[in-house]
């Protein structure tokens, strides 16, 4: 109950460790406060039982004597010396009435005389007196009960009954006043409650303390976390490590695992840039390599002509070889430059665009036997590049087809899975091998004796620049999946 | 200088030894005609009278007057202040010797008063009729034979009158019983109630007197006839001229008195014939009584 009130006020580490530390020092003081004031009026009411039978026994002395001499006045002399309060002490109680009474009830010393005339019967004011009175007559030993409540009107009434020679001749009654007991109680109570909530305050105080020290390395560890997880590796500021305990140790530990995130994160960083200077590197060698070897043969061509200008025979031979050597190297740097080409065309467009590309790709299996299944399930008003989504499309089903053997299946599926565009082809091929998963993007691999290397380069640039997602999963001897996740732009209602 | 301080010490006991060893001393009973609660005035008078007589004089108290007359009797007592009731009583053979009487506010004269608590509605004595009544002494004129001759006058007796009646062996404690309600009504010496109304207000302003008795003789010193003639004759001296001197005066003051006088015992035939009429009456009504017993319960 309380923690979860604690949760629902979203309150802090630190400020629940002090209202725990409060409640525990509350709950201890104030339940051992409650045992001494309870113990304090027991022992205090027992006091008071004796003291007013105590009172009783002082006048039960003489009192049957002078009963038997019909000594009223001296019976109510005994009455009012008794009921003088005693000077001096500071614990003095207050008789509040006094009486003796005979076996019938009538009255043979009051205190009150007015109210209670001698030889008449006691007339109780009220059901609680009328109980007493009952209970005072039928008394056979001294007794003692209490009523009239806790506060002012509270009392205690003494009851002896008198004997002289086994003959009952009557009954004393003192009655003496709880208030100073209930005032000395709640006095006590007073300062027990004092003294709690002076404990408490200090509990509390304390908390607060215990509570920010523990909690403020923890906050530090936090912020640092926080740092780390945006990525500022840089802003994370070493937490003080203070004491040589769980927290210290924690916040040590922390401060060694940032070093390393942000030593690590460097290195990365490094990396990168050393991966991007490598496949530039690459990609120059692949460029001068594939359009370096056309380049040879074409000025040997050349060449060749210009020795020979009237051959007529030898143009003929040569122009196709010129011409072919050239196409090559303007695709090779078209593809190149598909990322600049695409930038020019950046319309969008429904997705009834990839249905064209059935037909192209029934072409490429041109009459082989190879099943092509067809899913598209994405609807039109999605708006996409449709150029570039087509692109990356076409390349992995034109790799499909060809890695494909006879008989085999290549598949096509797209839908939408909630904001995305799920695009996805599948082949029943004899799988990517291992050592190739790695380099499987990388411009000029390829494993295809006439490949440039460009196909899936550039399917992942394309991706890469729709803000995409490409997945391979791919097992040798049963196939290949490859699966792009596209943001779609919008949906036109 | 320590020489002579043990030489005055050894003479000075050597004189107390020889005064306790040679002389017995003077027994002096008091009652309740005077209030005894004032214990040190009482202790100095003692020496006071001590010193006048050259013997040691020792105030004897008891509860009730009988307890003092009783004492008398034997020949316990030397001298004692009782009232004047019991000094009518007859005597035989006598034993008693009218010694000296005060003289309160000029006359050797006091009252009965009938009080009742002072915001009680009570006006006379038939307005307590069924109530609680206070008596002093049961051998006290003022505080019983005068409210039962009133009441003998009337017919009827105190315990038919009354519900209830009780005594209190003193006149003060008659009045703190009317103040405190125990009683509704009381019978007191007006002397005692006059020096309370001064030294206990506290007490005595609570009471309103609703009937005043005439005057009788007031309470009398009276001297054994077992005392030897010449101590009784000192002792009359030594009071009756207390006024005479300032130390006795004080003494005097102290008992809101103005002297001790030598009056004849006539003076308390008042109280005698009083005291014999209300027997007679009682006698009277206890006869009727025993005639018609329902007709006096009626009462």
């Amino acid at each position: 109950m309380k923690f979860s009130l604690l949760r629902k006020w979203r309150l802090s580490l630190s400020v629940k460790f002090a209202l725990a530390i409060t409640l525990i020092v509350a709950g201890v003081a104030f339940t051992i406060g409650a045992v001494i004031v309870v113990q304090d009026w027991r022992r205090f009411h027992a006091e008071l039982e004796e003291k007013v039978l105590l009172l009783a026994r002082s006048v039960a002395v003489t009192a049957p004597e002078a009963i038997l001499r019909n000594d009223y006045w001296s019976l109510y002399r005994s009455l009012k010396k008794m009921a003088q309060p005693e000077t001096g002490d500071i614990r003095a109680t207050r008789v509040v009435t006094a009486m003796v009474l005979d076996p019938e009830g009538r009255v043979l010393a009051h205190l009150q005389p007015k109210q209670h005339p001698l030889r008449l019967p006691l007339i109780p004011g009220d059901e609680d007196e009328a109980r007493l009175l009952e209970a005072a007559t039928s008394a056979r030993s001294p007794t003692v009960l209490g009523g009239g409540g806790v506060g002012a009107e509270g009392y205690l009434e003494g009851m002896i009954p008198l004997y002289s020679d086994e003959k009952l001749l009557g009954v004393l009654r003192v009655r003496i006043s709880t208030y100073e007991l209930f005032l000395k109680a709640r006095y006590s109570a007073l300062l027990v409650l004092g003294l709690a909530a002076g404990l408490v305050i200090l509990g509390s105080l304390l908390g607060v303390v215990i509570s920010r020290r523990m909690v403020k390395p923890l906050t530090a560890i936090t912020r640092g976390l926080e740092a780390v997880r945006q990525g500022k590796l840089m802003d994370v500021s070493t937490v003080p490590v203070l004491r040589d305990d769980e927290l210290g140790r924690l916040a040590a530990s922390f401060n060694e695992m940032a070093t390393e995130l942000a030593e690590k994160k460097e290195l990365e960083e490094q990396i990168a840039v050393s991966e991007k200077l490598m496949s530039l590197g690459r990609i120059s060698a692949g460029v001068a390599h594939e359009v370096n070897n056309p380049l040879a043969g074409l000025l040997n061509c050349i060449d060749t002509i210009k020795k020979h200008p009237e051959d007529r025979e030898l143009m003929e031979r040569y122009l196709p070889v010129l011409e072919k050597g050239l196409n090559r190297i303007k695709n090779i740097v078209q593809s190149l430059l598909v990322e600049l080409r695409v930038e020019d065309a950046r319309e969008e467009s429904g997705l009834t665009c990839l249905e064209d590309l059935k037909g192209i790709v029934e072409a490429e299996i041109n009459g082989r036997a190879i099943h092509l299944v067809w899913e598209n399930n994405l609807d039109d008003r999605i708006r996409v590049h449709s150029r570039q989504v087509q692109q990356v499309v076409l390349n992995l089903l034109k790799n499909a087809v060809q890695v494909v053997p006879e008989g085999g299946t290549v598949t096509f599926r797209s839908f939408q899975d909630g904001n995305c565009v799920m695009l996805e082809v599948d082949d029943d091929g004899p799988g990517i091998p291992p050592e190739h998963r790695s380099q499987l993007f990388d411009p000029f691999f390829t494993t295809k004796p006439n490949g440039t290397g460009l196909g899936l380069w550039i399917v992942y640039r394309l991706v890469e620049s729709m803000r995409g997602v490409i997945e391979v999963e791919s097992e040798v001897g049963t196939g290949t999946q490859f699966l792009v996740t596209l943001p779609a732009t919008e949906v036109r209602a | 200088m320590l020489r002579t301080a043990i030489a005055v010490l050894l003479v000075s006991l050597s004189i107390g030894v020889g005064r306790a060893e040679t002389q017995t001393p003077i027994r002096f009973g008091l009652t309740a005609v005077i209030v005894q609660e004032h214990l040190r005035f009482l202790d100095r008078w003692a020496l006071y009278l001590s010193n006048k007589m050259d013997r040691p004089v020792k105030f004897v108290r008891r509860k009730s007057y009988r307890e003092v007359m009783d004492l008398l009797e034997a020949g316990r007592l030397d001298f004692a202040w009782i009232c004047g009731f019991p000094f009518v009583q007859p005597r035989d053979p006598e034993f008693l010797e009218l010694l000296a009487v005060p003289v309160y506010k000029g006359k050797p004269l006091y009252n009965s008063y009938i009080i009742v608590p002072k915001d009680s509605p009570y006006r006379t004595l038939d307005d307590l009729k069924g109530k609680v009544f206070a008596f002093s002494d049961p051998e006290s004129n003022s505080g019983f034979l005068y409210p039962q001759f009133l009441l003998a006058t009337r017919g009827t007796k105190p315990q038919n009158f009354f519900r209830q009646t009780f005594f209190t062996y003193n006149h003060a404690e008659t009045v703190e019983a009317v103040a405190d309600q125990v009683a509704d009504g009381g019978a007191v010496d007006s002397y005692i109630w006059e020096y309370l109304q001064i030294l206990r207000p506290e007490i005595a302003a609570r009471t309103r007197v609703i009937k005043i008795s005439p005057a009788f003789g007031f309470p009398p010193l009276v001297s054994s006839k077992r005392t030897e003639a010449k101590a009784v004759e000192r002792m009359k001296s030594v009071l009756l001229g207390m006024s005479e001197e300032p130390e006795g005066r004080q003494f005097l003051a102290g008992f809101k008195l103005d002297a001790f006088g030598d009056f004849p015992p006539e003076l308390f035939d008042g109280i005698g014939q009083m005291a014999n009429d209300t027997r007679k009456a009682l006698l009277w009504l206890a006869s009727a009584e025993k005639r018609v017993p329902s007709e006096t319960s009626r009462k």
